[in-house]
């Protein structure tokens, strides 16, 4: 599986243990606190913390729960938040059946995947079956 | 595990029910809500619900689902669900998700709510 | 008929001539040419002495300007920013939403949309849509001649937010070209109610609102507060 590393010069803000529902809403305003203290509009702060809800939803739901990180880093000279959920579940067998939007036509796999995507500035995910999976977004403006 | 921590308080004013959810909600209270609402709608017979997002500052599509949701039930319940006070931000989210909700009645605050509830009892 | 002439010390002379221009190619503009003898060879050491003394000039001029260039550049750098930071300015005032009737809100778009600036707009429409409590909103693009995709699904965008609000957003004044790029993106308009002129949208949102009655306006006195008179 590809793996989905750190950059060193990357800050840790944050790191996030997702085992209950509990854990989802607490990351979730650790996120949103953090895109407020990086200067982010009230809609980008909604932004982020909408994405990563549903990037928690699927770990807890479907992966097994897992782990969050919170960094803070220089993506193409913006000051970027960087969040990574990374759990050692199942898997994502088809990724791309994951990634095509459910929404609307009925199809696709309920995981609100393009959505987060659609929201963030950077979307990065590997995933094995029966390793895991590890996705990261990332967003600056 | 104690499932009813927090409970949203269900208000009931003239044929109206009035819920005012002010908490982040995990998904387990957001369905629970759901249940709580219809089972209120069943119990004193109300004929619309009116249920304020003001203080929400997330509508995930979970939660999205739920209160589309608990709008269709209601509604073969022969009871009319408005979402009130919708943050902009919440709103502009949810497009770019790609969650429109349709089905599901909206006002911008709680006054043009009841008049469209009113609007909408009186026409039966 | 050739007539010979004497050149007294041609060689040496000669030689000197050489290492002077040899000095000036090398960018020395301070030798020149002394003649002692006047003889045939003194007009052309004469002649190039001028010529040292033309481009020494013309050197010197040459460095004013591109000393005055260097000014006028920094002063350009200067103005440059201030435009940048107007413009940012500009971008928060330009698109001001008024609300110019009861329960009807208006903003009225003029010139070029860039994505930047539509978020805004969006941004500050729904604001104002909740804040006043309108449930009429006409986003009058009459002053647009053209969009982009980006901008276009902007607008429909705020079309879409503004119907989760609880409010109906009507787009006038749609240009030809700005019909054709929203047909090629492919987008479903069933869901958007336009009108080609801001009055039409004006006398529909009336009508919505019950102000407009057989063709009479309404207006609730009661309603008005004495500063609105």
């Amino acid at each position: 599986m590809l793996e989905i590393v750190s950059d060193k010069s990357w800050k840790l803000l944050e790191t996030c243990p997702l085992k209950t529902e509990f854990d989802i809403v607490k990351a979730r305003q650790i996120v949103r606190q953090f895109a407020k203290e990086a200067g982010m509009g009230i809609v980008d702060q909604t932004r982020i913390t909408t994405a990563v809800s549903e990037l928690f939803r699927n770990m807890y739901m479907y992966g097994g729960g897992g782990e969050v990180l919170v960094e803070s880093g220089i993506i193409d000279e913006n000051n970027a938040l960087i969040i990574t959920c990374i759990d050692k579940g199942p898997g994502i067998e088809d990724i791309d059946l994951a990634m095509t939007d459910g929404f609307s036509s009925g199809q696709g796999m309920g995981y609100g995947l393009p959505g987060a995507k659609r929201l963030v500035d950077r979307f990065e995910m590997t995933s094995e079956v029966n390793k895991g999976t590890t996705i990261r977004v990332m967003k600056w403006k | 595990m104690n499932y009813n921590e927090k409970k949203i308080p269900i208000i009931k004013i003239r044929d109206y029910l009035i819920v005012s959810i002010q908490v982040d909600m995990h998904d387990r209270l957001a369905l629970q809500l759901q249940t709580q609402i219809l089972d209120e709608i069943y119990r004193t017979g109300a004929k619309g619900v009116l249920i304020d997002i003001s203080t929400l500052e997330m509508v995930d599509s979970f939660i999205g689902r739920v209160l589309s949701g608990m709008a269709s039930k209601a509604s073969i319940m022969d009871a009319a669900v408005v979402i009130v006070g919708m943050q902009p931000s919440v709103a502009i989210t949810l497009v770019e998700l790609g969650l429109e909700m349709p089905g599901v009645d909206t006002a911008l605050n709680m006054e043009l709510g009841m008049e469209m509830l009113e609007k909408r009892i009186s026409k039966d | 008929m050739e007539s010979n002439t004497t050149i007294t010390n041609a060689k040496v002379r000669i030689d000197h001539i050489e290492d002077v221009l040899s000095s000036v190619a090398a960018g020395d503009l301070d030798l020149r040419i002394e003649s002692e003898v006047e003889d045939d060879l003194t007009g052309v050491e004469q002649a190039i002495n001028l010529l040292i003394d033309d481009l020494t000039h013309e050197l010197k001029k040459s460095n004013q300007m591109k000393e005055e260039m260097q000014e006028k550049l920094l002063k350009i750098q200067d103005q440059q920013k201030m435009i940048f930071q107007q413009q940012e300015d500009l971008m928060e005032l330009s698109s001001p939403v008024s609300k110019v009737w009861d329960n009807i809100l208006i903003l009225p778009v003029i010139g070029t949309l860039d994505s930047q600036r539509t978020q805004i707009m969006m941004e500050n429409l729904l604001m104002k849509i909740v804040s006043t409590g309108c449930t009429t909103a006409i986003l009058d693009i009459t002053g647009v001649p053209t969009v982009d995709t980006q901008v276009a699904n902007h607008l429909l965008k705020t079309v879409t937010a503004a119907r989760l609000l609880g409010a109906e957003c009507i787009v006038s004044g749609i240009s030809p070209a700005i019909a054709q790029t929203i047909v090629h993106l492919g987008i479903n308009l069933s869901n958007i109610l336009t009108k080609a002129t801001l009055q039409s949208a004006m006398i529909y949102a009336m009508k919505k609102n019950d102000q407009l009655v057989e063709g009479k306006i309404k207006i609730d006195m009661k309603e008005l507060d004495d500063n609105q008179l």
